[in-house]
C-alpha cells in the first residue's frame, strides 16, 4: 500500500471534521449571561436520587442533555450575535434556576425536518435543533402523537413484533421528541413552587388571574397555615367549583397552585429522606404532600422546602449571593447523605466525566495514528523507527487513560469493570490495545502498533457514539441475578477478553490481505512478513480460543449455581459457543490441511463476525432491550461492518486462487 | 392389590417419576425391574400407573359444573376476550350488554363493539402495560379528537372517577365534533365521547364509547353494565 | 505431494473407517456444521421460542431447515456431538502421538470429552421441575414445567383422594388431535375414552360470540377451541375430550378436560370432572407430572426487596427447613446463586408469585429443583481443559517468542 496515498486519503477523512464549525442555531433571546464557573462547580455537586442510586446532579444534567441533543454542549447565537456554547452543567443550572431561559435554548435535535412539520410547526433544516418555545405552538399536538405512537410501540412489543405496529423512522422521530420535551416540561417544575415570581410551566394553560396569583403567594408557607389533608381530600377541594365571595375563589386558586406546583415537582428525588432507614429519596411533591397530610412531619418538610427556597431567592439577589447559597445547600446535603453512606463518591463521579478520559483516550488513539502513518512513510529508517516507537507510546497513553476511566468506573460503584454493554466497550479496547502493544514488543515490526492503534480509535469511537446515543446513565444497578462480584470478576472479564482477541485476529488478517492484494499489483511478495503476519494470527487465535472456552465454562458454572442448568442454548451462551467453535474449526483445518496461510486470515475475518454477533447482535435478537431506534442502529452498523469483511473475503479468494496456482505451477515444474 | 411381594406401583411408578430414576440405580435393579415390568397389569393399558397420592395431592375442589371448572365463575354470558385468545396471554371477561355487537379486536383493541341503529355507535376496549402515555397525554388526546381544548394537568387529576377492574379510572366525557383520526380525515359533527382511563403501575386501561350524541345518551346504561362486568379472566 | 491410490479393497474397511473417524478433517466438517447449527438454533430461537428450537436444532439428529426457500437436510446437534465425542476419543486420545510436546493439548481434549459426556448425561437423565410454597406450607413434591398427565381419582364426598390411576405424560403427548384411545385398568370399573387432544386450547362457552367458530362437540355449556401452541412451552394449556363407559353397562359420562382447572398457585386446589360410578365418586383431570424429593422442606419465610423507588427486582430469598428421616431438621437459605444441594437434588430460588402483587401482600417462593447426576461435570471438566491449555499455550507462547528474538536481529521489510 502507497503510504503517501494513504495519508491523503487520511487527510480527506479528517477535512470535514475541521470544517464543522457549521452556522449556529439562533435563539430568541437577546444575550445570555454566562453562569461563572464556581457557581456551576457548586451546582453540579448536588446530589439527586435517580434510578435507584445516589449521585451527583453533573450525571443527570449529562445524560439529559445527551437524550435531548445528542452532545454535551449547547451551542447558539443570541440577537445580539454573540456566539455561546454551554456544558451540560451550566445547562442545567438554567433549566432548574432560569427557565425562561433555558426554554429559548435550542437543546432538541431533529433529525427530519418532517417531524416539525406534522406537529404544524415551520421547520428550519433538513436537520436543525429547535427550542422549547420553538416547538410550542405544536405542543398539543405533539402530545397527542407521542401517545398514540406510544401505544403502538408498546402493542409492537406486546406482540412480540407484529409488523402492522411497526413504528416508521418519522413516528419513531415524534414519540422520542414528545418524551423529550414532556420530560423537559417536568424539569421546568422541579423548583417552581420556590420561585414565586410567575414562572409557571405550561403557563399559557392556566388561567391569567392563577398567574397573578402564584406571584402572591408562599407555597411553603401556606403549608403551615392549612389543616392536615391527604391527597385524595386535596384533590376532592381543588375539584370543587370555587365559591362566590372573593376570599373562597382566592383560597380555592391558592389550592389548585399548590397542587399544580407539587404535581410539577415530581421527578427530581433531591431530599433525603427523613426516616434513616428508609431507602428511597423523595421529590419536592412527596414533601408538599407529606407536610400537607400531617403536622408532625410539617416542621421537617418546609425546612427542606425553604431551603429550596433560599437559593432560588439568593439567585434574583445576584451571582455570588447565589454561589453562597448553593455551597451552604450543597454542604448540608451531602452532610446528611454520608450520614446514610451514600454521596461519598460523587466526587470521583464528576472527575470521571469531567476528566473526559475516553474522550482523551481516543486524541491519543488519532495522534498515535498519525504518527504512525508518518513511519510508513521511511519505515526502515532511525526516524521511521523512532516514529513507530512513538506511536506505540502514543497507544500506550490512550489506554493507560482508557484503563484509569474504567479503574474509576469500578471504583464508583464498587463493582467489576464490567457491568453492562457499555463497560463492554472500553474494556474490550483497551484489552485489544495492550494485546497489539504486547505483540508490537514480542515482535517490532509495526503490525503490533497498528493493531493497537486501530482497536483504540475504533473502540473508543464506538463508546462516544454509543453513550450520546444511548444517552442513560452508564453506571447502572444491577439486577438480581447479575449481584455477584465473583463470577462479574471472572466469568464476564474472561469472555470479553475473549472477545477482544476475536477482533484483534480480524485486525491482523485485514493487514495481511490487504498486504497481499497491494503486492499483487507491485509485484514484490514478502514472503517473510506475511508468514510472521500468520504466526501471529495463529498465536492470537489460539489466545482467543483459551479465554473464550474458559469464560463460556465459566458461564455454565456460574448458569449451574443460579439456575440449576449448566447449558441452555440461550441466544448469549450459543454466541460465546459459536467463538469457541470457529476456532476450534480453525485449529483444526489447519491440522487437515486445509487451511494454511491465507485460510487463517480469512477465517479470523469470519471469526470477527462471529464475534460481533454475539457481542451485539444476540442482545437485539429478541424483543429490544433499548430504544427502538437504537436496535435499528446496531444491525445497520452490523452489517455494514460484516459486508467490509465481505470485500476482503473476496479478495482473499482472488488471492487463493493465485497461491493454488502457483503452487500446481511448482509441482509441474518439480515434476520436469 | 399388591402382588408377588413387589408393591404394584413400584416399577411403573420408577418410570412415572421420569428420567431421574433409571440410571441413578444399580443396573441389576434396573435389569429386575425391566423383567417384573410387563407383570404390573397384563390386562391393563401398557404405561397406566396405579400409586398413593401424597399430601399435597390429595385435595381436590369438588365443582359442579364446566362453568366453575373453567374458571368462568359467575359470568353467565362471558367470552373468551379476544378473537383468538392467543395475542393477549390473560383474556377478558365481560358481559355484553344487550343491543351491542361484538367485531373482531381491531388494532389496538382489545375488544370493540359497534351498536345504536346502523352500529354508528362504537365501544372499545385497550390495554396497555405502564401508564401508556401518561393520563394527561390521554385525556387530552381524546377532547383533541373532539375538537375541544386540551385540560391542564391539575384539571385532569379533577376529573371524576368511576370503579374499573375495582379500581379507581378517571371518567371522561366531552361533546363535539368527532376526528377519529388513523388516517382518516372524515369527521362527525354532534358527536359525544365517553370513556374511562385507569393508569395503574400493572397498566393502562381505556374504555372508550363515541357516536351520535343521543345514541351515546341512550347506551349510557350498557356502558356502564359493561364497564362493571370487565374483568380479567383468572388463570 | 503426490497422491497415492486409496485401497477400497473389504479388507481394509476397518483401517479406512478408523482413518475417516480419526481424522482432522471430520473434527473440522463436524465442528463447521456445529457452528451453522448453533446459529440456526440461536435465530430459531426467534421464530420458535426456546423449547422448540432446543428440540429441532440441538436434541435431534437431523432436521431440514429452509435456506434462501431451499430446504436443507442439515445434521442436528446430538449427532453431531456423539461424531464429535467418537472423533476426539479415538483421533486426540488413541491414535495420537504422545509426545511431551503435546501434553497440553491431550489433557485439554480429556477435559472437553469430559463436558461433552457431561452434557450427554445431563440430556438422558437430569429432571428439572419446581416447587412453589407459601410461608408454613411442607413439600416434597417436585413439579414439572410443561408435562401434563391425566389422573383418575377415587373421590371421598370433601374431594379427598387417596390413589390415583395415571396416564403419564410420554404417552399422552403423542396423542394426535384425530387419535382415540381406550384406558383399561382392572380395578377400575369403567374405561376412559381420549380423543381430541390438544397441547393447547382454551375452552369456550357456547354463548360466547366467538364460539359459532369452534368446531367439535358442545358439552356443559363449552366448547373446546385449539389453540396455536405457545413459544414457551410453559404457557402451552392442553386439553381433551373424555368419555366415561361403565363396564356394568350403564350410560356413558362425557365431559372435556382442561389443564386449566389445575391449580396455579400453592393455595388452590385441583378442580376434576366428577362422575360416580356405582356409590363411588370419581374425578377426572389433567395435572402437572410430579415427582418426590427425598426430604421435605418447609417454607418459613420468604424475603423480597427492590432497589429504591424502582421496580426492578434486588434481592429475592427463602428460609426454609428441611426435614429428612433420620436426620435432625435443618434450618437453611435459598437465595440467588446459593441454591441448597442435598442428596442429588439441587434447589435454586427461581421465581415469586402471584404476579401483580402489592407491597404488603403475601408472596409465594418458587423454587427450581434439579436433579443433574452430571452436576459439578463442567468444573472439573473445566479445570482439566483449563490446565491443558494452559500448559499448551505455555510451550507455544515460550516458542513464538524464542523464534520472533531470533528473527529480530533481521526484522522483515512492511510493504
Amino acid at each position: 500500500m502507497n503510504a503517501r496515498s494513504l495519508l491523503a486519503a487520511l487527510a480527506v477523512a479528517l477535512l470535514p471534521g475541521a470544517l464543522a464549525a457549521r452556522e449556529l442555531p439562533k435563539s430568541a433571546l437577546q444575550n445570555y449571561v454566562p453562569w461563572q464557573d464556581e457557581t456551576v462547580h457548586a451546582f453540579e455537586k448536588l446530589l439527586v436520587q435517580e434510578d435507584g442510586r445516589v449521585k451527583p446532579i453533573y450525571t443527570v444534567a449529562r445524560f439529559t442533555l445527551l437524550q435531548f441533543l445528542g452532545k454535551s454542549a449547547v451551542s447558539f447565537q443570541t440577537q445580539d450575535g454573540k456566539d455561546h456554547r454551554i456544558h451540560y452543567a451550566a445547562w442545567f443550572l438554567d433549566v432548574l434556576f432560569r427557565g425562561e431561559v433555558a426554554k429559548d435554548l435550542p437543546v432538541f435535535i431533529v433529525d427530519d425536518s418532517e417531524v416539525v412539520v406534522q406537529i404544524g410547526v415551520s421547520p428550519k433544516s433538513k436537520r436543525d435543533r429547535y427550542s422549547y418555545n420553538e416547538l410550542l405552538p405544536g405542543r398539543a399536538k405533539l402530545a397527542e402523537l407521542g401517545a398514540q405512537y406510544a401505544e403502538k410501540e408498546q402493542k409492537y412489543r406486546d406482540s412480540e413484533k407484529d409488523p402492522q405496529y411497526e413504528l416508521g423512522r418519522v413516528e419513531g422521530m415524534i414519540l422520542t421528541l414528545a418524551r423529550n420535551i414532556s420530560a423537559f416540561d417536568y424539569l421546568l417544575g422541579q423548583f417552581g413552587f420556590a420561585r414565586q415570581d410567575g414562572f409557571l410551566v405550561n403557563a399559557n394553560i392556566l388561567p391569567p388571574e392563577l398567574v397573578e396569583l402564584s406571584k402572591r403567594i408562599d407555597i411553603v408557607e401556606m403549608i403551615d397555615k392549612m389543616p392536615e389533608m391527604g391527597v385524595d381530600q386535596l384533590v376532592q377541594m381543588v375539584r370543587q367549583p370555587s365559591g362566590g365571595s372573593e376570599e373562597e375563589r382566592m383560597f380555592s386558586g391558592a389550592l389548585r397552585l399548590f397542587f399544580f406546583h407539587a404535581s410539577s415537582a415530581s421527578v427530581l428525588k433531591f431530599f433525603p429522606p427523613q426516616d434513616e432507614k428508609e431507602e428511597v429519596w423523595i421529590t419536592a411533591r412527596d414533601l408538599m404532600l407529606a407536610g400537607l397530610e400531617s403536622k408532625a412531619q410539617r416542621p421537617w418538610a418546609m425546612e427542606q422546602l425553604a431551603a429550596v427556597q433560599t437559593l432560588t431567592k439568593a439567585q434574583k439577589e445576584g451571582e455570588p449571593a447565589f454561589l453562597a447559597a448553593l455551597q451552604a445547600y450543597s454542604q448540608k446535603q451531602h452532610e446528611t447523605a454520608a450520614t446514610r453512606g451514600e454521596g461519598t463518591r460523587a466526587g470521583l463521579e464528576i472527575q470521571l466525566y469531567r476528566g473526559k478520559w475516553f474522550a482523551n483516550s481516543l486524541v491519543c488513539f488519532i495522534l498515535a495514528f498519525v504518527v504512525m502513518a508518518f513511519s510508513w512513510l521511511t519505515p526502515e529508517s532511525k526516524i521511521g523507527r523512532t516514529l513507530l516507537l512513538a506511536a506505540g507510546v502514543l497507544a500506550f497513553v490512550g489506554f493507560a487513560l482508557d484503563a484509569y476511566g474504567i479503574a474509576l468506573r469500578c471504583i464508583i460503584r464498587d463493582r467489576p469493570p464490567i457491568t453492562n454493554l457499555y463497560d463492554t466497550i472500553l474494556f474490550i479496547t483497551a484489552v485489544a490495545v495492550l494485546l497489539g502493544l504486547f505483540i508490537e514488543y514480542c515482535t517490532r515490526f509495526g503490525v503490533g502498533t497498528f493493531v493497537a492503534v486501530v482497536s483504540g480509535v475504533l473502540g473508543m469511537f464506538l463508546s462516544i457514539k454509543y453513550e450520546a446515543k444511548e444517552a442513560t446513565d452508564t453506571i447502572s444497578q444491577l439486577q438480581a441475578v447479575l449481584d455477584t462480584n465473583f463470577w462479574l470478576w471472572t466469568h464476564v472479564t474472561i469472555i470479553n477478553i475473549g472477545y477482544a482477541a476475536g477482533l484483534v485476529a480480524a485486525i491482523i488478517g485485514l493487514v495481511y490481505l490487504t498486504s497481499r492484494f497491494a503486492a499483487l499489483f507491485h509485484r514484490r511478495e514478502n514472503a517473510d512478513f506475511h508468514r510472521a503476519l500468520t504466526r501471529m494470527n495463529y498465536g492470537v487465535i489460539c489466545f482467543c480460543l483459551f479465554f473464550s472456552l474458559v469464560g463460556t465454562v465459566l458461564g455454565g458454572i456460574w448458569a449451574n449455581y443460579s439456575w440449576g442448568r449448566f447449558w441452555g442454548w440461550d441466544p448469549k451462551e450459543n454466541g460465546a459457543l459459536m467463538i469457541c467453535l470457529w476456532t476450534l474449526v480453525i485449529l483444526h483445518g489447519r491440522m487437515a490441511g486445509w487451511i494454511r496461510e491465507i485460510g487463517i486470515h480469512m477465517n479470523s475475518l469470519v471469526l470477527a463476525i462471529i464475534t460481533t454477533f454475539s457481542w451485539w447482535g444476540v442482545n437485539n435478537l429478541g424483543v429490544g432491550l433499548h430504544s427502538y431506534g437504537f436496535t435499528e442502529g446496531v444491525w445497520g452498523a452490523l452489517y455494514t461492518s460484516w459486508a467490509v469483511l465481505g470485500i476482503f473475503m473476496a479478495m482473499g479468494i482472488v488471492l487463493w486462487f493465485q497461491d493454488r496456482e502457483a503452487r500446481l505451477s511448482k509441482r509441474v515444474g518439480a515434476a520436469v | 392389590m399388591p402382588r408377588r411381594g413387589v408393591p404394584t406401583t413400584e416399577p411403573c411408578a420408577s418410570g412415572q417419576s421420569g428420567r431421574d430414576g433409571w440410571l441413578s440405580r444399580p443396573l441389576p435393579l434396573a435389569a429386575a425391574l425391566l423383567v417384573l415390568l410387563p407383570a404390573c397389569g397384563e390386562k391393563d393399558t401398557p404405561g397406566l400407573v396405579e400409586r398413593p397420592l401424597s399430601v399435597s395431592e390429595k385435595n381436590f375442589r369438588l365443582v359442579d359444573s364446566s362453568m366453575e371448572r373453567f374458571r368462568y365463575t359467575a359470568r353467565p354470558a362471558a367470552s373468551a376476550g379476544t378473537e383468538s385468545g392467543s395475542a393477549t396471554p390473560r383474556g377478558l371477561v365481560y358481559d355484553t350488554p344487550e343491543g351491542w355487537t361484538e367485531k373482531p379486536g381491531a388494532a389496538m383493541r382489545d375488544v370493540n363493539f359497534t351498536f345504536g341503529e346502523k352500529g354508528e355507535g362504537e365501544c372499545y376496549v385497550a390495554r396497555l402495560p405502564g401508564t401508556g402515555g401518561g393520563l394527561a397525554a390521554n385525556v387530552n388526546r381524546w377532547r383533541a379528537q373532539m375538537g375541544a381544548a386540551p385540560l391542564s394537568d391539575e384539571e385532569v387529576a379533577a376529573l371524576p372517577t368511576r370503579p374499573l377492574f375495582g379500581q379507581p379510572a378517571r371518567f371522561v366525557a366531552v361533546d363535539g365534533t368527532f376526528s377519529p383520526g388513523m388516517g382518516s380525515s372524515e369527521t362527525f359533527p354532534g358527536y359525544r365521547l365517553v370513556g374511562l382511563i385507569l393508569a395503574a403501575d400493572a397498566g393502562a386501561v381505556f374504555v372508550k364509547m363515541t357516536g351520535p350524541k343521543e345514541v351515546v345518551e341512550k347506551n349510557g346504561a350498557a356502558f356502564d353494565q359493561f364497564v362493571s362486568s370487565l374483568d380479567v379472566k383468572s388463570n | 505431494m503426490a497422491k497415492h491410490p486409496i485401497d477400497w479393497s473389504p479388507k481394509n474397511w476397518p483401517r479406512l473407517l478408523y482413518g475417516f473417524f480419526t481424522s482432522f478433517k471430520l473434527a473440522t466438517v463436524v465442528l463447521v456444521f456445529m457452528t451453522v447449527v448453533t446459529l440456526l438454533g440461536t435465530l430459531g430461537q426467534v421464530e420458535h421460542g426456546l423449547h422448540s428450537a432446543k428440540e429441532k436444532y440441538f436434541h435431534s439428529f437431523f432436521f431440514t431447515e429452509k435456506i434462501f426457500g431451499v430446504p436443507v437436510l442439515l445434521p442436528g446437534g446430538l449427532l453431531l456431538m456423539i461424531l464429535l465425542f467418537t472423533n476426539m476419543v479415538l483421533g486426540a486420545l488413541v491414535k495420537v502421538r504422545k509426545r511431551w510436546k503435546g501434553a497440553g493439548l491431550l489433557i485439554s481434549h480429556l477435559g472437553m470429552l469430559m463436558l461433552l459426556a457431561g452434557g450427554f448425561v445431563t440430556w438422558a437423565f437430569s429432571t428439572d421441575g419446581y416447587m412453589a410454597m407459601y410461608p408454613g406450607m411442607t413439600s416434597d413434591r417436585v413439579e414439572s414445567y410443561r408435562e401434563w398427565q391425566l389422573e383418575i381419582v377415587p373421590l371421598s364426598p370433601e374431594g379427598e383422594a387417596e390413589k390415583a390411576w395415571i396416564y403419564p405424560a410420554k404417552l399422552l403427548e403423542t396423542m394426535r388431535p384425530d387419535e382415540q384411545r381406550v384406558i383399561h385398568a382392572e380395578s377400575l370399573p369403567f374405561d376412559v375414552v381420549i380423543n381430541g387432544f390438544s397441547k393447547n386450547a382454551t375452552p369456550v362457552p357456547v354463548s360466547a360470540p366467538i364460539a359459532a367458530s369452534v368446531t367439535g362437540k358442545e358439552i356443559d355449556g363449552f366448547k373446546l377451541s385449539p389453540q396455536k401452541a405457545s413459544k414457551e412451552a410453559e404457557q402451552n394449556l392442553p386439553g381433551c375430550f373424555l368419555e366415561i363407559r361403565p363396564r356394568d353397562g350403564g350410560d356413558p359420562v362425557e365431559a372435556i378436560l382442561w389443564a386449566g382447572s389445575y391449580k396455579f398457585d400453592p393455595r388452590e386446589k385441583a378442580m376434576p370432572f366428577t362422575f360416580p360410578v356405582g356409590d363411588q365418586l370419581y374425578g377426572a383431570l389433567l395435572v402437572k407430572k410430579s415427582w418426590t424429593v427425598p426430604f421435605s422442606v418447609r417454607l418459613d419465610e420468604f424475603i423480597f426487596e427492590r432497589h429504591p423507588g424502582v421496580s426492578t427486582a434486588r434481592n429475592y430469598e427463602s428460609r426454609v427447613t428441611r426435614f429428612e428421616e433420620g436426620q435432625s431438621d435443618k434450618a437453611l437459605e435459598i437465595k440467588m446463586n446459593e441454591p441448597m444441594r442435598h442428596a442429588g437434588y439441587t434447589f435454586f430460588q427461581e421465581s415469586f408469585g402471584p404476579s401483580g402483587s402489592q407491597p404488603g401482600d403475601e408472596m409465594y417462593s418458587q423454587f427450581a429443583v434439579a436433579n443433574n447426576p452430571a452436576d459439578q461435570w463442567p468444573l472439573w471438566s473445566l479445570v482439566v481443559t483449563g490446565v491443558g491449555l494452559g500448559v499448551h499455550f505455555v510451550i507455544m507462547l515460550v516458542n513464538f517468542t524464542v523464534r520472533s528474538r531470533q528473527r529480530r536481529s533481521s526484522p522483515p521489510v512492511a510493504p
